[in-house]
């Protein structure tokens, strides 16, 4: 019969070497790198080598294992260390940091209501999206207060996309207001119009 | 098969699934396609509730794709005599495995030619004693011709066969749990890994980390193949979607300078 057993199995290896794996983050080949990324949860300091190094990683599928191991990592540390990847030139640095807080529930809640408030509107409008997978009203509130004062309406707009799917009635007259103020911006009265429409028709169902 | 009212989330969550994989946009939609059987919709729609009740020769259309074109691709690239390692994880009872053993026998051409080293896998021990044991029912085996029955199974007592020995020594077991490398690595790497029907019920970071893991356990441009439900895309860049007559499956790329 062609078909074979090898019974052998190869050696598990050894746990990693932190300072190795740190080294290797920063000036490692590609192969090192990739070893060092796939190594680093449980390391000390790693969420800010992984940050620092996906900054400067050439590799897409290193980079890819960097934003793995933070989101592995799931600390304070790491959430600290990936808020400043939201400000990054690099588009795919701003959605692999957004995937990986998305993937932080609990830790980034606290960090929304500044980022809803930062300088940089891309910020901002990463901000919503982060707001979307929040527990609880405190989230609606949020960017009901947000859609009071913003200037830029494509982050209304992400945020009337995610009120669509977290608001309720209480988000009826902040939508209103912010409809107004946005008088001719057709796109941005279209999604409102249609966001409040579904709340209203979610409101009046019967509770179960 | 029957669901009680505290299985109705278990019950829409496979409907969800099938709608997805089907590019349903509403449920009425779903379900014109399901009465009418589109493309063997209802055997589909029946699997997504058994997925712990595997059989042999399921999604077979997969097999076909590894004898009419996964494994001529891999030898192209290691040499016409080159040995072929192929990865079944998880193996859940066996079924899968000894379904890939049976079908090179069968349907492989060269499959005298090359050596043929299957590696089945599962995070659940009483599972994989079941698989060693290779004694099954007659739902297991509804999908296999009786002649392949006759040939690769022995009768015991009146619904349950068990594999021959020769089958059911070919094959090595080993228990995986596949979102620790120190678990996946031991395995080595393989030309060919059947991972179906189970990164559907990882969260995101575990399923992340299981792609990485299987990335690592796949020889440079070596084939992965997912359940119909599921999409490597959706998970991971890491590897390239290949389409082929049978199947669509996932290949690790050839010129990735790591893993």
């Amino acid at each position: 019969m062609p078909l074979i057993r090898r019974n052998a199995t190869p050696a598990a290896a050894s746990p990693p070497d932190a300072a190795k794996v740190l080294d290797a983050l920063a000036g490692g080949t590609e192969q090192e790198r990739w070893e060092a990324a796939r190594a680093a949860p449980g390391i000390p300091g790693a969420a800010k080598a992984l940050c620092d190094a996906a900054r400067r990683e050439a590799s897409a599928g290193v980079r890819e294992a960097m934003f793995t191991a933070l989101t592995q990592i799931a600390s304070p540390e790491s959430v600290e260390q990936l808020v400043p990847l939201l400000r990054s030139d690099d588009a795919w640095l701003r959605t692999a940091a957004l995937d990986a807080l998305r993937a932080m529930k609990s830790l980034v809640g606290p960090y929304i209501p500044s980022l809803l408030h930062d300088a940089n509107s891309d910020v901002r409008l990463l901000a919503c999206e982060l707001a979307r997978d929040q527990p609880g009203k405190e989230s609606a509130a949020l960017l009901c207060e947000l859609l009071e004062t913003e200037q830029e309406p494509n982050v209304c707009a992400s945020a009337v996309e995610v009120l669509a799917e977290i608001g309720d009635a209480e988000a009826l007259p902040a939508l209103a207001r912010c409809e107004e103020r946005f008088r001719g911006v057709s796109f941005l009265e279209f999604a409102i119009r249609i966001t409040a429409d579904r709340i209203r028709a979610s409101s009046r169902k019967p509770r179960a | 098969m029957s669901f009680s009212e505290p299985k109705r989330y278990y019950v829409e969550r496979r409907i969800a699934e099938r709608m997805t994989a089907t590019g349903a946009l509403s449920f009425a939609s779903y379900f014109a396609r399901l009465r009418t059987d589109v493309d063997g919709e209802v055997e589909h729609f029946v699997n997504a509730f058994t997925v712990n009740e595997t059989y042999f020769y399921r999604e077979d259309h997969q097999l076909r794709c590894l004898t009419t074109n996964l494994l001529a691709e891999r030898l192209a690239v290691k040499g016409p005599s080159a040995a072929i390692r192929i990865w079944s994880v998880p193996c859940s009872t066996g079924e899968e495995p000894y379904s890939i053993a049976i079908w090179l026998l069968e349907n492989w051409p060269l499959v005298d030619r090359h050596e043929i080293e299957i590696v089945a896998s599962d995070i659940d021990t009483a599972a994989l004693e079941r698989a060693r044991e290779g004694l099954f029912g007659k739902r297991a085996l509804m999908r296999l011709p009786t002649e392949i029955v006759a040939s690769y199974f022995t009768p015991e007592g009146p619904d349950a066969w068990r594999i021959l020995a020769d089958l059911r020594d070919s094959v090595r077991f080993t228990q995986v749990n596949i979102v620790k490398p120190e678990e996946t690595r031991p395995n080595g790497r393989f030309d060919v890994v059947f991972c179906r029907n189970v990164l559907i019920y990882f969260d995101d970071t575990s399923r992340r980390i299981a792609a990485e893991n299987l990335y690592e356990n796949l020889e440079p441009g070596g084939f992965i193949c997912l359940g119909h439900t599921e999409s490597m895309s959706r998970i991971s860049p890491l590897f390239e979607v290949q389409r082929f007559a049978d199947a669509i499956v996932y290949r690790r790329p050839p010129g990735e300078p790591h893993g």
